[in-house]
């Protein structure tokens, strides 16, 4: 049974954790307190289609579940989570690329819909032009640098979270960035 | 059904338990144990390096023509390198997989092991336990050959100029000396330099360079200590 939301609201991640150990219900609540960031990660990192990223994040979080007593607490639990659903999307990609799927997912412009009502239609028009251009530009960046760009600017990540979510020390962070960024430059110059 | 419904379900329908904590304890126990003896072991292994190149005569290389320098390099314990390589590759692999050892660039991570081998690689050489474990290794694996063999290799090629053993008597200017054949010599040493840290003693082991001279005769042009300080540095 899942547990109610104002229940859920009330408890921090850990509080989760230790009450999910003992009855399984609770750990609902993780699934639904990061759910629509982490579908929202997945259909960047791995170009995956509503469907593939929902089955994502509910092998990532049987994972999870499994995983639960290995809870580093001098770690952010977000970025113990986002560690694991990334290895998940990110083996979810490779096996995409090696059966020769296609990774060009169609835009998804629902979204738009969402704006305010006071958005001018050329400013709707120019963000969505912006948000497939960046889109386009990912999908052409090599893994290393399109992780690091997704997790930094669009997650809104900070260098240590990086770092604990690839497992790479926060130098390489800096670099992979900064890599990854002049190279975001030079195709965004030349998108088509 | 909600996302979250269903894994509760998948989770109950499955039975899937999670993995007891104990679990993850023993694994970061042993990651950390692997990274201790690794690190111990390539100590060890430096301080058998320490002790080999002590016992290698670079100064020699000088003598050597191109093919008796290949033999000479030979001597270089070529086991104990990659050994002290093995060892710091395993201990960096387990430490970079324990808890937050990502966080450690590698070519930090791989100074910091190295200086740990080496400082406690140090200390074992000179408690004597490079000498004590190349020499049991010696002993006891059939298949590695020691430094001191090598050398005593090296260093009875008498027809070559290079002659060693033990001193049986000392005169004026010759010696009779036991090679480590077994073989008995009439050393002729007026003309040589003679490294001041041997005491031409009965007892005393040495190496030479020279010529041989015929059957059981070698003229002298240098002595030096077997290995180590010779005796007479020992006796002070």
């Amino acid at each position: 049974m899942l547990t109610p939301k104002f229940i859920c609201d009330g408890l921090s991640d850990l509080e989760i954790i230790r009450k999910s150990l003992e009855v399984v219900d609770y750990f609902s609540c993780l699934y639904e307190r990061y759910e629509e960031k982490l579908m929202r990660y997945i259909k960047r990192v791995a170009f995956a289609t509503d469907e593939e990223a929902a089955d994502i994040l509910q092998e990532s979080f049987i994972k999870i579940w499994k995983n639960l007593n290995a809870v580093d607490q001098s770690l952010k639990l977000s970025s113990w989570i986002y560690r694991i659903v990334h290895n998940e999307a990110i083996s979810f990609l490779r096996q995409k690329k090696s059966f020769g799927k296609n990774q060009n997912i169609p835009w998804d412009d629902t979204r738009y819909a969402e704006l305010p009502d006071d958005t001018l239609p050329e400013e709707a028009e120019e963000l969505e032009y912006r948000d497939k251009l960046t889109h386009h530009i990912l999908a052409r960046l090599p893994e290393q640098y399109k992780e690091v760009l997704i997790l930094k600017f669009l997650e809104n990540m900070s260098y240590e979270e990086i770092s604990d979510i690839l497992k790479i020390p926060e130098g390489t962070v800096a670099i992979r960035i900064n890599r990854a960024k002049k190279i975001f430059r030079k195709y965004a110059e030349h998108p088509f | 059904m909600k996302p979250s419904e269903k894994l509760l379900q998948t989770i109950r329908e499955r039975d899937i338990k999670p993995v007891p904590k104990g679990y993850f304890i023993l694994r970061n126990a042993l990651l950390w144990t692997g990274f201790a003896v690794a690190m111990l072991l390539g100590a060890v292994a430096f301080s058998v390096i320490l002790f080999c190149i002590q016992q290698t005569d670079f100064d020699l290389v000088s003598h050597l023509s191109h093919s008796r320098l290949e033999f000479f390099l030979g001597l270089l314990p070529f086991f104990w390198i990659v050994s002290l390589i093995v060892f710091l590759v395993v201990a960096m692999t387990s430490f970079k997989h324990s808890g937050k050892g990502y966080k450690l660039e590698t070519g930090r991570l791989a100074a910091y092991c190295a200086a740990l081998s080496i400082l406690l690689g140090a200390l074992f050489f000179l408690a004597g336990g490079g000498r004590e474990l190349e020499q049991a290794f010696g002993v006891r694996v059939g298949l590695y050959e020691s430094i001191q063999e090598k050398k005593v290799k090296i260093w009875s090629m008498p027809a070559n100029g290079y002659l060693s053993g033990t001193i049986e008597t000392a005169g004026d200017s010759t010696i009779t000396l036991h090679d480590f054949n077994s073989k008995t010599w009439i050393i002729e040493y007026a003309d040589a330099f003679v490294a001041p840290v041997v005491a031409l003693e009965a007892g005393e082991k040495v190496k030479m360079i020279g010529k041989q001279q015929g059957d059981g005769r070698f003229r002298a042009e240098e002595i030096r200590p077997w290995g180590g300080p010779g005796m007479r540095m020992r006796q002070k």
